[in-house]
């Protein structure tokens, strides 16, 4: 009898339990895979992250993380075997690709896979391109990096989606928090400010480029501070830009801050600037829209998807440090707060939009298969899936 | 001929459609349709629609388009003639339909309504339109089994835009300019961008014969309707029951007659373009024998050619006036040609060898008041008038074992390049690579440059195009399914890559800048179907059933001419053009020896990439 429920395994780096942008994006997309109809569990299989999680949502499992690269990819199979039957694989990280390709073939269901940003601003490995060309649907966190994927591999574009961040509930308008005001001395003052890892692998984030057009900014505003949030190893440079620049006074560098008073630090600030120029999308600019203040980004990357192409805040051409520091002063001397700008990454249209690429995906895994069937033919026999089989016929999510 | 264009935002994060854009996008295709504009947008502003008319059938205003069914639930913006289109609707009327005009694009609606995708199946003409079903809340993108009329589209993943033009997307100032690198090297390759690419990444040709759905999660993959090479697999399977000689001569003339007579519909006068081959010339006759009284026909003559085997306008005289129509033979100079390049090159949507010719006679047909006009075009696929029909075959023979030798092709292709043999012809190292396939060796009959020789031209991403085009993958693709005759293979071949790709984009660009509307009755899926059986058995022979289906044939003297195509003085005006000499800046362009058509190639991608 035939399976009316469907079992996928997610390779992913990390999610829940996990820290940054990926494993959010990991958490939101795995939460709202497993509440579609048909959908009865999501084993996820984690390389990073906390081992254990306190809440899961209903029908997803996550095993261990295995951080060792061949051990990860002996569980993987291990997995894949153990849990079987297996419906199709999620691989959340092009880095996996190859190896879910590989479980694909064995098990012979349809691989979706999901790209982020830095993983494909490089021509990729021969294994990446051809798991790539193995995949039956690639989910793209923007444009940007569709386009950029698109560039190095000669896929079907209509095989290749976009679905976006979305934004946590957590993030919603407020006054300046006062705790936060005392701890930086920030009252009577305009805050600048920019989230991030400060990693010395994220450099195109653009810290050096606010810094470098600040004196510029406190020429006409000079009671303004720029708070950088976060710690991490590209700190040091920055700390020598700000005496070489002069305005050592105007900016703090807060180090890590707990998650929960994040949204406050949003609320502190007039204005958010990341003229970055390699973002995959930027989640980081929706927590900042989401709380009313005001955005600044760079043209040039997917911060263009988190901002809507200027509808949300204002682009910049980063290099131009002239147009960065005019966009700064316009923002800083507007004191209205916008209200939550995010409606449009909600995460009901999130997961209606990710309900209906299901949908796509469910079609078009119908359709490879039968192709790979028929390319097999005289070789070995193969099936399709029994539960793909009826979930293709009748995919219906809540 | 019209101008269509669309936007759909489909995605949830996407804006709204922008009314500026969607005009500009309009608007940069007035040539194609100056008697008239319009534009739709959906209410919750998501979908917009855009026409440039040029108006030929039902000239009132009530043909203006985008144009909306009685209920609301329909919208169309389409591009083309539908021929069949007064059967159709009087079968449609029959079941109940009731019309409000008298245009062809109301029976799009109706039939649509009616039967859905599957309409596709009932249309004959040359087509390309978008349908916006507000029920399906979707978009179906449609284009003309051989592709006669453009449509290009580009999703960026959130909002899908399409229009006539590719030129006309980027005018919207809001879809990438990022190139493509396989429309590049397959423009060196072939001397036109094959489809579905072009020259920028995010830009794609709906293939002919294909339709496409765009909903809410973006677009489907292309599902094509049509297949030049599945007509042939077909009609081999029929051959036997296509009777004897006179049979074939008068299903030959019942079946032209009939594509004829329905690329007449039009409420304006239609002309025919004229050369001296028998492809136009048989078109007048039979334009004559449907009933057509007057007839302007156009030449295009060069004072360079007077005298010589290469002047076309003394014959094509002699069969206007076999025909009795009003005939003009407009001369070209040098001079004008200077003076229209940068306008040629500025029309040119795609980087394209050629249609110079098409230029000049339509700007001919133009000055005459011309809206419409016949063209031969189609001919030579139809009826196996190149000479590649008989001498890939012929390479095949010859180089089929020798070219299964593991390496061997790549080996001497090879020794060949080297530094050594500067002044050996590229195609000539292919030969034992390509010549033993029948994808191979018309490769090397139509290429232009060799895959070797394309870094040289456009540098560093000729790797990356290599490996998306795949060039003889991609002509390959084309033969699929493989009709079993060298005849019918060919026939696939010319269709469906140079005709396709070449003639039938540069007819396109090279007329809608003279706002003419250039119909085609030798280009035609039906005909092909009552064709393709005959052709089939017949070979080359062929032509002779095309040349003796008039009522009056035409003469001896036409029908025994040696085939010289289309031919004119541009090269030399081109080689004593001082704005275009950037080829001699690169050594293999600047030897003695080099074909004129490849230094053209370089100066038009110099031209056009910018653009």
């Amino acid at each position: 009898m035939a399976r009316s429920e469907l079992r996928i395994l997610a390779l992913v780096t990390e999610a829940f339990g996990g820290r940054g942008g990926i494993a959010q994006y990991n958490r939101d997309f795995l939460s709202a895979l497993a509440r579609c109809d048909r959908i009865g569990g999501v084993i996820v299989l984690p390389r990073f992250g906390s081992g254990s999680v306190n809440a899961l949502p209903t029908g997803v499992q996550q095993l261990r993380p295995v951080e060792s690269r061949n051990a990860y990819s002996l569980a993987a199979v291990w997995t894949a075997i153990t849990h079987r039957p297996i419906d199709f694989v999620f691989c959340g990280h092009l880095r996996m690709a190859p190896l879910a390709a590989v479980i694909c073939r064995v098990l012979n269901v349809p691989l979706w896979l999901q790209i982020h940003g830095v993983d494909v601003w490089h021509d990729l490995s021969a294994l990446q391109h051809r798991a790539l060309e193995s995949a039956t649907m690639v989910t793209s966190v923007s444009r940007h990096t569709r386009r950029r994927l698109l560039h190095w591999v000669g896929i079907d574009q209509a095989r290749v989606k976009v679905l976006p961040n979305t934004v946590e509930s957590q993030f919603q308008p407020g006054p300046k928090p006062g705790y936060l005001l005392e701890r930086h001395a920030a009252g009577g003052k305009k805050v600048l400010m920019t989230v991030s890892r400060l990693s010395s692998l994220e450099r195109y984030k653009g810290h050096d480029r606010v810094i470098r057009t600040l004196p510029r900014v406190l020429k006409q505003r000079p009671d303004t501070i720029y708070l950088i949030v976060g710690d991490g190893d590209d700190r040091p440079r920055l700390e020598s830009l700000t005496v070489e620049c002069g305005v050592t006074k105007n900016v703090l560098f807060t180090g890590s801050v707990p998650p929960e008073e994040l949204p406050d630090y949003f609320r502190l600030a007039d204005v958010f600037v990341m003229p970055s120029v390699a973002e995959g999308f930027g989640i980081v600019f929706l927590e900042a829209m989401a709380t009313g203040i005001r955005v600044i980004g760079g043209s040039q990357d997917g911060s263009r998807d988190a901002l809507c192409d200027g509808a949300l805040g204002t682009l910049v051409d980063p290099e131009n440090g002239e147009e960065l520091a005019s966009a700064i002063i316009t923002a800083l001397d507007d004191p209205t707060r916008t209200g939550d700008r995010t409606t449009r990454f909600k995460s009901n249209l999130f997961s209606e939009h990710l309900n209906a690429l299901s949908q796509f995906f469910s079609e078009h895994s119908r359709r490879s298969l039968r192709e790979r069937r028929t390319s097999q033919r005289g070789k070995v026999t193969v099936s399709v899936p029994n539960a793909f089989r009826s979930f293709a016929n009748d995919q219906q999510c809540r | 001929m019209c101008g269509i264009a669309g936007i759909y935002a489909y995605h949830y994060a996407a804006n709204a459609v922008d009314r500026a854009e969607l005009r500009r996008i309009r608007d940069y295709m007035a040539a194609r349709g100056p008697d008239g504009l319009g534009e739709w947008y959906s209410q919750d502003e998501r979908v917009g629609f855009g026409h440039r008319r040029l108006t030929i059938i039902d000239l009132s205003e009530r043909g203006a388009q985008p144009m909306m069914s009685a209920d609301g639930k329909l919208v169309v913006t389409f591009n083309g003639e539908i021929y069949n289109y007064r059967q159709l609707r009087a079968s449609l009327e029959a079941k109940g339909h009731r019309f409000r005009t008298q245009t062809d694009t109301e029976v799009l609606l109706h039939l649509y309504s009616q039967k859905g995708e599957a309409m596709v199946q009932d249309l004959r003409g040359m087509f390309a339109f978008g349908l916006w079903d507000a029920e399906k809340h979707a978009l179906l993108l449609v284009r003309d089994p051989y592709g006669i009329k453009p449509l290009y589209y580009a999703d960026d993943g959130w909002t899908v835009r399409f229009a006539s033009q590719v030129k006309a997307l980027l005018a919207g100032a809001k879809v990438s300019r990022d190139p493509e690198p396989a429309g590049w090297v397959g423009f060196c390759l072939f001397g036109s961008v094959p489809e579905p690419f072009t020259t920028y990444q995010d830009v794609l040709a709906l293939p002919a014969g294909s339709t496409l759905w765009v909903d809410r999660v973006g677009t489907h993959e292309a599902k094509q309707y049509f297949s030049i090479a599945d007509t042939y697999c077909r009609a081999e399977v029929t051959t036997s029951a296509i009777g004897n000689k006179a049979d074939q001569q008068d299903r030959a003339r019942e079946a032209l007659l009939d594509s004829v007579r329905d690329h007449l519909v039009a409420d304006v006068p239609v002309g025919a373009f004229l050369s001296s081959g028998i492809d136009s010339g048989a078109l007048v006759g039979l334009m004559r024998d449907a009933g057509q009284q007057q007839i302007q026909t156009v030449t295009v003559a060069f004072e360079e050619f007077r005298g010589s085997s290469e002047d076309e306008a003394p014959i094509a005289a002699e069969v206007a006036s076999r025909y009795g129509t009003r005939h003009t033979t407009r001369v070209v100079t040098e001079q004008e040609f200077q003076i229209d390049l940068p306008k040629i090159l500025e029309a040119m949507d795609q980087p394209t060898i050629d249609g110079l010719n098409t230029w000049f006679v339509s700007k001919a047909a133009r000055e005459l008041g011309l809206k419409v006009a016949i063209s031969g075009l189609g001919g030579d696929e139809l009826f196996g008038g190149y000479p590649s029909f008989r001498e890939v075959p012929l390479c095949v023979r010859a180089l089929a074992i020798p070219g299964r030798i593991p390496a061997l092709g790549d080996l001497t292709r090879w020794l060949l390049t080297r530094d050594f043999s500067p002044s050996l012809n590229p195609k000539a190292a292919g030969l034992l690579k390509y010549g033993g396939s029948y994808a191979g060796a018309y490769f090397l009959r139509r290429g232009l440059f060799m895959p070797w020789e394309v870094e040289a031209l456009i540098g560093a991403d000729t790797r990356l195009g290599l490996r998306r085009l795949n060039p003889i993958r991609y002509i390959e693709g084309l033969l699929e399914p493989k009709p079993s005759s060298s005849f019918s293979r060919i026939a696939v071949l010319e269709s469906s890559l140079y005709m396709r790709n070449q003639l039938l984009r540069d007819t396109d660009w090279a007329s809608m800048a003279h706002s003419l509307e250039v119909r085609l009755p030798l280009v035609d899926s039906r005909l092909l179907n009552q064709f393709a059986s005959i052709t089939a058995r017949n070979g080359s022979q062929s032509k002779r059933l095309l040349a003796h289906s008039p009522r009056v044939p035409l003469s001896p003297k036409v029908i025994e001419r040696p085939k010289t195509g289309f031919t004119t003085p541009i090269q030399s005006w081109l080689q004593r053009d001082n704005r275009i000499q950037e080829w001699r800046q690169v050594p293999s362009l600047a030897a003695y020896k080099c074909a004129w058509a490849r230094r053209w190639a370089f100066e038009v991608s110099a031209a056009t990439a910018g653009a």
